[in-house]
């Protein structure tokens, strides 16, 4: 689930901006970073959960004000240049900020221990987790989907040119787009920390995974990054059960794979 | 001779005297990497985010070849060359069917997939920890444990390799492939196999890495891991673009910015690669065409004041 939510943040910013974002990692760890020291600061996950994201959706937007903006006439390799060169930015003040050593952050108490589903013992947490993504990514499908500003976004991945002469702001939207997904990569994130600790390293991981996701699902479709992100889940934590050396290998032979034989992803019609 | 060739030769002899002959090696070493990468970059306008592959590649062959198997320097750094050239081939053969978004993804994705099978062959390279204890084997007698010694080997390889770019990309073959950065479908039009070309500067590309390589893991006596890693992929096509990407000496340049403030920074500070970041980020909004660029700009602006 938490791939799906990456995936689809990173799937709207290189669908919408059409812009290979190597920054989603750090975006994804600044947002786990937050959410630990917003919690320990006022004592209370829930509000931390809800500012983290938002802090990181900001940080999104002036980001895509101050240098992304500039960048859409330029060619592939500056854009890749500039959020590479971010994202060691981000990773480094966090380091700075933060330290070099990984610690562990708690869940809050509610959650803490597992649960019994009658076949298995279950941490509540992750249960939550589970939930909540899911709950993000049917939210942010339904405003994708059903809102009218949802279809406009829809709209400026199939064809830019038309969306703007039909008198749309499209740098609003592009705006909107890259807030957007730093939004859920920040969400994702700050899940994440009570689950898997926080560490420096945690965001180039993430940045692979989440290209492997939008891989997968396609560039741009949306509803393909959500499966893809189930799909590479499952199989990560299969391949992992049973082959624990090959995981990640495995991971980036697929995404290979598929960009050979269906660049447009598992799921695409194009 | 030319001016450039000239300034290149001064500093050859020069930057021992100023900094460490290892970080001098260092520089001339990355420049050679830098060539191989601004062929595709600059010359096919093929932007490759995996040039790390070939390069850490041609380092653990020839890492492992001299320090378990004792081949000789000159075997090593031969076998480097292939292991670059033939990784090239295999990654480039299946990157150039695709284009743009695609492309980077796929050179990235196999960037990947070399360095996670780095990363868990624990027995043969190191793992995380790198593959140490490369020893640095004479060629027909002479040491090159002395730094100066291996500085002037290092040296004498780059000047050779400058010289062989610059006919491959004076050559017809230059001619075609920037004939594909310009216009890719009426290259294609005019009858030219553009995949192929585009293999061809990737296998090309590859060897300069590999040599690159094998003059690396000699240098500093270990491959460490980073070396495969997408972030060196990423540091080849920067110092690529700092120096200005598309002139024959704008890697030169680039590799020279690159290794020496990365190299004086990471003694001061930790925390340099934030510095690093903030390059970049410099470098894309405000210096875009590198520095050969921005002297050209200068010196018209110093010539029309006149």
């Amino acid at each position: 689930m938490l791939y799906a939510l990456m995936g689809l943040g990173l799937s709207l910013i290189t669908g919408i901006l059409n812009i290979p974002n190597f920054a989603h990692g750090a975006l994804f760890a600044v947002g786990a970073y937050l959410l630990a020291t917003v919690a320990v600061a006022i004592g209370n996950f829930w509000i931390a959960l809800l500012i983290a994201p938002i802090g990181v959706a900001l940080l999104g937007l002036a980001i895509e004000y101050a240098g992304i903006r500039r960048l859409y006439a330029a060619g592939h390799d500056y854009q890749l240049l500039f959020t590479f060169g971010l994202a060691l930015i981000l990773s480094e003040s966090i380091i700075l900020i933060w330290g070099p050593i990984g610690y562990s952050h708690l869940p809050p108490d509610l959650l803490r221990g597992g649960m019994d589903l009658g076949f298995t013992m279950y941490p509540k947490y992750r249960l939550f987790v589970m939930v909540a993504a899911g709950l993000l990514v049917v939210a942010t499908w339904l405003f994708l989907e059903k809102t009218r500003y949802g279809a406009i976004m829809r709209a400026g991945i199939e064809n830019k040119e038309m969306v703007s002469l039909l008198g749309i702001d499209i740098q609003k939207l592009f705006t909107v787009a890259f807030a957007l997904g730093a939004y859920l990569a920040g969400i994702a994130g700050a899940l994440t920390a009570p689950i898997r600790g926080l560490n420096p390293g945690m965001g180039p991981d993430m940045l692979g995974i989440a290209f492997v996701v939008v891989a997968l699902g396609g560039l741009g479709n949306l509803l393909g990054a959500i499966a893809a992100g189930l799909i590479i889940g499952v199989a990560q934590a299969l391949v992992a059960a049973y082959w624990t050396e090959a995981s990640t290998v495995v991971i980036y032979a697929v995404m290979a794979a598929i960009l050979l034989v269906r660049p447009q992803g598992l799921f695409g019609i194009r | 001779m030319k001016k450039p060739v000239v300034l290149i030769l001064i500093s050859i002899f020069l930057l021992p005297v100023i900094v460490r002959p290892a970080i001098a090696s260092e520089i001339w070493l990355f420049a050679i990497f830098g060539l191989g990468a601004n062929l595709l970059l600059g010359y096919t306008g093929l932007l490759s985010f995996g040039q790390a592959t070939f390069f850490g590649s041609a380092a653990y062959v020839a890492g492992w070849l001299m320090k378990i198997q004792g081949v000789n320097a000159f075997l090593a750094l031969v076998a480097g060359v292939g292991v670059g050239a033939a990784s090239a081939a295999v990654v480039g053969y299946l990157c150039v069917q695709r284009s743009g978004l695609y492309f980077i993804m796929l050179t990235f994705a196999l960037n990947q997939l070399f360095y996670f099978t780095a990363y868990q062959w624990t027995s043969v390279t190191g793992g995380e920890d790198g593959m140490p204890g490369v020893p640095r084997p004479a060629i027909s007698g002479i040491d090159f444990k002395d730094p100066l010694v291996y500085y002037a080997f290092v040296s004498l390889l780059f000047l050779l390799s400058l010289y062989l770019m610059k006919r491959i990309v004076d050559s017809p073959l230059g001619k075609i492939l920037q004939a594909i950065r310009e216009n890719e479908v009426r290259a294609e039009a005019v009858g030219f196999n553009v995949p192929r070309f585009k293999l061809l500067a990737f296998v090309i590309g590859g060897a300069f890495s590999g040599l690159a390589g094998v003059l690396y893991a000699m240098l500093f006596g270990i491959v460490p891991l980073e070396a495969i890693s997408f972030v060196f992929s990423g540091n080849v096509v920067f110092a690529t673009l700092i120096g200005g990407s598309g002139s024959l000496y704008g890697p030169v340049i680039g590799s020279f910015v690159f290794i020496w403030l990365s190299e004086s920074m990471s003694t001061v500070w930790a925390r340099w690669p934030l510095l690093l970041g903030v390059a970049f980020v410099f470098v894309v909004l405000f210096l875009r065409g590198g520095v050969v660029e921005a002297w050209h700009k200068l010196s018209l602006k110093f010539s029309s004041g006149k």
